[in-house]
């Protein structure tokens, strides 16, 4: 049960990597092999990560294997600090650094004196668990090291934690997230870790008056805020009409206010409206519709819910990453590490509604409905960043498949 | 950053004598050379029935499997390309076992008719003896399989992986009766067919056996000692035509993509005498089409100042004509310097001392633009952004269907056009 046929899961580099590198105003440093950076630029370009000046790469040769030389790794962050002039510089280790040993913290703590730029190590070079894990350090580290303490306020703003550029329909759920936020509260958002932000933002971000932690990987650092900054933080994203008025009064209950009792109403309707779908569902003589969803855990348990209000259950719940780096995670939601397990259960399916990857879209039989709610893509790229998954946008979206899914039952 | 002192940094040609001596541009590079792993995904994909089987992390084997998916000829998604992918405990306690099972499922489901097994960077630092575990599983299941290694650390760029992946094929020929035809070895880019070299060969009545890595079958691999005589179209495919001249006596002519019709007509002739025929008639007309072309190129060239990245043709080689036709290089980035290359070198420094430095690196060339101000660019760049430097950029990638005079030819005209097109920047008019 050992061989992968597809892609793997991202390692938890990749994930710190993708995180990092949307951070306009820093600078990633890979101490490693070049050509793992060079094999990287494609798949970080189809994510929308902007690696122009802001990846670099150190190399390494036999000689610094054999003897544990960093000396590339000095020079290389005093040309980019001397050449780039960035406010941080993200060191991060490769998987040759990580498994030779070398000390990435020792080496930034000796090179920040000659250095303008803060240093930052990353020493996972692969091995400690998939990119949740990955996400997980990048939102921790930044929020220990880069967020600036404070006690000031910024009335009527928010910070989004836990937006990750590998998630799919990240940008089109940030914008959906951000009308809700202005729709309800009338609030703005201040910085979005880790997604289409910059350093300067990023340090100033403690004085918000709340964080949203949209994914669990992010409650470390959402915990680390509250004690160096002193925010509360709301956990959990918006997926649902019902989960969405969840979700809505939790914020609310946290600002100390209520949301826009328009927006209420009209999300009470469309609630209402998607659990009339039961009946369809009730109607229907030889077939009992049912759901399998494959993707990341707070979508899978976010899409469960809206299944559930349209009276579809969700039969399988498929974490697409591990659940270790979840402070807790519901016993609903299984992680299939082995491939083969995953393969077999998409190939079993019939006449289920599969929100699910391109990759598992090729393992199903016909007779399913197939909707893609995660990545990674086989063909073709994102390119809307108007078409959510979350919040009622993407709850309507999700309604329609609802529907065409029950038309294909007898 | 300042250009005048990364290249006060840099080493002049003559005084780099091994690759070694070559810095480069800045420590920091972007996006830097591609992967041996690449460089084997690139030579497996060509053999039509073999599997790759990565030993590797996550990310290697992700980024190999995404590249394979889109790379034609690997089968895409359900492709040839397949993986083993370590975690934590294989660094600790190895990852024989893992192998081994993966390598059991791989064959239940494929059916391959040879798997190479391709080790990467963490692999080879643990020290796990891949090469041992290949010959008891080619053993168990009675099919090739090869170890190919293909760290990073230990090389420059991709082609060693490419090298390597068509040396280890060695073990899957066989002696054979020679039946006349000409192996081709080399091509990874490109139609054969739509060459030059193809069409004369074709004309002599001359059949091409095995084209490694372009297009074959692990059969035509063992059938490949058939050969009169093997056509090395590049440097990867030295090492297998060496051990084939030595194990089975097939000689090889090394027929790159040269640009000098004085280089290409010597290898028209030692093909032709390896395979015991006599030169086409023909050859004569195409070699004097490409010395008029030679002839326009010392008439529009001279002067023409260039930085040379990365091209189809031999670096070295390639350079030295256009020294001779009067162009200036300034900068020359290489990734290697060989044997072969020291009279092309020693010619380039009877003409110039441009300076050296290693290759993808494009950051930090935009400071280098600005210091020596080139005329040209010959290789993969940003034309916008050269262009707002006053510089063209010369594409050669067409080359790649191209062996033979045919390679003058477009050479001179790309140069031509380029250089028009540089003198219309300067002059402040479009090109």
């Amino acid at each position: 049960m050992s061989l992968c046929r597809y892609l793997p899961t991202p390692s938890d580099r990749m994930g710190i990597l993708w995180s990092l590198l949307c951070i306009e105003g820093s600078v990633v440093l890979e101490y490693g092999p070049a050509g793992t950076t060079h094999y990287s630029v494609s798949l970080f370009g189809s994510l929308g990560v902007d690696q122009q000046n802001r990846l670099f790469t150190t190399h390494m040769s036999e000689d610094d294997v054999v003897m544990g030389d960093v000396s590339r790794l000095e020079r290389a962050l005093v040309e980019i600090d001397e050449g780039y002039a960035p406010r941080v510089i993200f060191v991060v280790a490769s998987s040759v650094s990580a498994v030779i040993g070398t000390d990435l913290r020792g080496v930034c703590a000796y090179m920040q004196e000659k250095v303008r730029a803060r240093l930052i190590a990353f020493e996972q070079g692969g091995f400690r668990g998939d990119y949740s894990v990955g996400l997980r350090e990048a939102y921790r580290l930044i929020a220990q090291h880069a967020i600036a303490p404070t006690d000031e306020r910024i009335e009527g703003t928010y910070n989004l934690l836990g937006l990750s550029a590998g998630a799919y329909r990240a940008r089109s759920d940030l914008n959906e997230i951000r009308r809700l936020m202005r729709e309800a509260f009338g609030m703005e958002m201040r910085a979005c870790l880790l997604m289409d932000t910059d350093m300067e933002t990023i340090e100033d971000c403690g004085k918000a008056e709340i964080n949203l932690v949209l994914r669990g990987e992010a409650l470390p650092a959402a915990e680390i805020l509250k004690k160096t900054c002193h925010t509360h933080c709301v956990a959990g994203t918006p997926y649902g009409y019902a989960g969405t008025l969840d979700w809505l009064h939790r914020v609310g209950a946290a600002l100390g206010r209520e949301p826009n009792g328009a927006l209420v109403r009209e999300l009470e309707a469309r609630h209402a409206e998607a659990v009339q779908m039961r009946m369809y569902g009730m109607m229907l003589r030889r077939d009992r519709p049912a759901a399998t969803i494959y993707g990341e855990y707070e979508l899978v348990r976010g899409m469960a819910g809206l299944l559930e209000e349209a009276g579809i259950p969700a039969v399988n719940q498929l974490s697409a990453h591990s659940l270790h780096a979840l402070p807790e995670h519901d016993p609903a939601v299984r992680h299939l590490p082995v491939e083969k397990e995953r393969i077999e259960l998409m190939r079993g399916l019939r006449r289920q509604l599969v929100l699910a990857d391109e990759v598992s879209h090729t393992l199903l039989d016909a007779d399913n409905t197939f909707v893609c709610v995660s990545l990674p893509l086989v063909n073709g790229a994102q390119v809307a960043t108007h078409m959510p998954l979350a919040g009622p946008r993407g709850a309507d979206y999700m309604l329609e498949h609802i529907g065409a899914y029950l038309d294909t039952l007898s | 950053m300042d250009g005048k002192q990364l290249l006060a940094q840099m080493k002049r040609l003559s005084e780099a004598e091994t690759i070694k001596d070559v810095r480069p541009l800045t420590a920091a590079m972007f996006p830097g050379t591609h992967c041996p792993l690449m460089g084997a995904a690139m030579a497996v994909r060509g053999i039509s029935d073999a599997m790759m089987l990565i030993i590797g992390t996550d990310e290697c084997t992700y980024y190999t499997k995404h590249f394979s998916i889109h790379a034609d000829n690997f089968g895409g998604l359900n492709g040839r390309c397949v993986s083993v992918a370590l975690d934590g405990h294989d660094v600790t306690f190895g990852c024989a076992k893992k192998v081994e099972e993966a390598f059991d499922e791989m064959m239940a489901e494929y059916h391959p008719r040879a798997v190479f097994l391709v080790t990467t960077c963490v692999v080879e630092i643990i020290g796990d003896d891949i090469d041992a575990l290949a010959s008891s599983l080619s053993e168990r299941y009675d099919l090739p399989v090869m170890t190919v290694h293909t760290e990073h650390f230990k090389c420059e760029n991709h082609l060693p992986g490419v090298e390597r992946t068509m040396t280890a094929c060695f073990d899957v020929m066989q002696p054979q009766v020679c039946d006349g035809s000409a192996n081709l070895l080399g091509q990874r880019l490109g139609d054969f067919q739509e060459t030059e070299l193809c069409g004369v060969l074709r004309e002599a009545g001359v059949r091409v056996g095995l084209r490694l890595p372009c297009g074959c079958n692990v059969e035509d691999i063992r059938k490949a000692p058939a050969a009169k005589v093997n056509i090395v179209v590049d440097d990867t495919a030295l090492p297998l035509a060496r051990r084939m001249q030595r194990a089975f006596g097939t000689p090889y002519v090394l027929f790159d993509k040269y640009v000098s019709p004085a280089r290409i007509a010597a290898c028209y002739q030692t093909l032709f005498d390896a395979l015991g025929l006599p030169l086409p008639a023909r050859l004569e007309n195409l070699r004097a089409g490409a010395e008029a072309a030679c002839e326009q190129a010392r008439r529009e060239l001279r002067g023409v100042s260039y930085i040379y990245g990365n091209t189809p043709f031999r670096c070295y080689e390639f350079n030295r004509f256009m020294a001779e036709v009067g162009m200036v290089p300034q900068l020359i980035q290489t990734n290697a310097i060989k044997p072969e290359d020291e009279a092309d070198r020693e010619a380039i420094l009877a003409l110039c001392d441009p300076y050296v430095t290693k290759t993808a690196n494009i950051a930090p060339l935009q400071y280098i633009y600005d210091a020596l101000h080139p005329m040209l660019y010959l290789g993969h760049e940003y034309a916008a952004r050269l262009r707002a430097k006053g510089i063209a950029l010369v594409r050669t990638d067409g080359a790649g269907n191209m062996l033979g005079y045919e390679v003058t030819s477009f050479v001179v005209r790309a140069l031509c056009a380029a250089a028009k097109e540089a003198r219309a920047l300067r002059e402040g008019g479009a090109a």
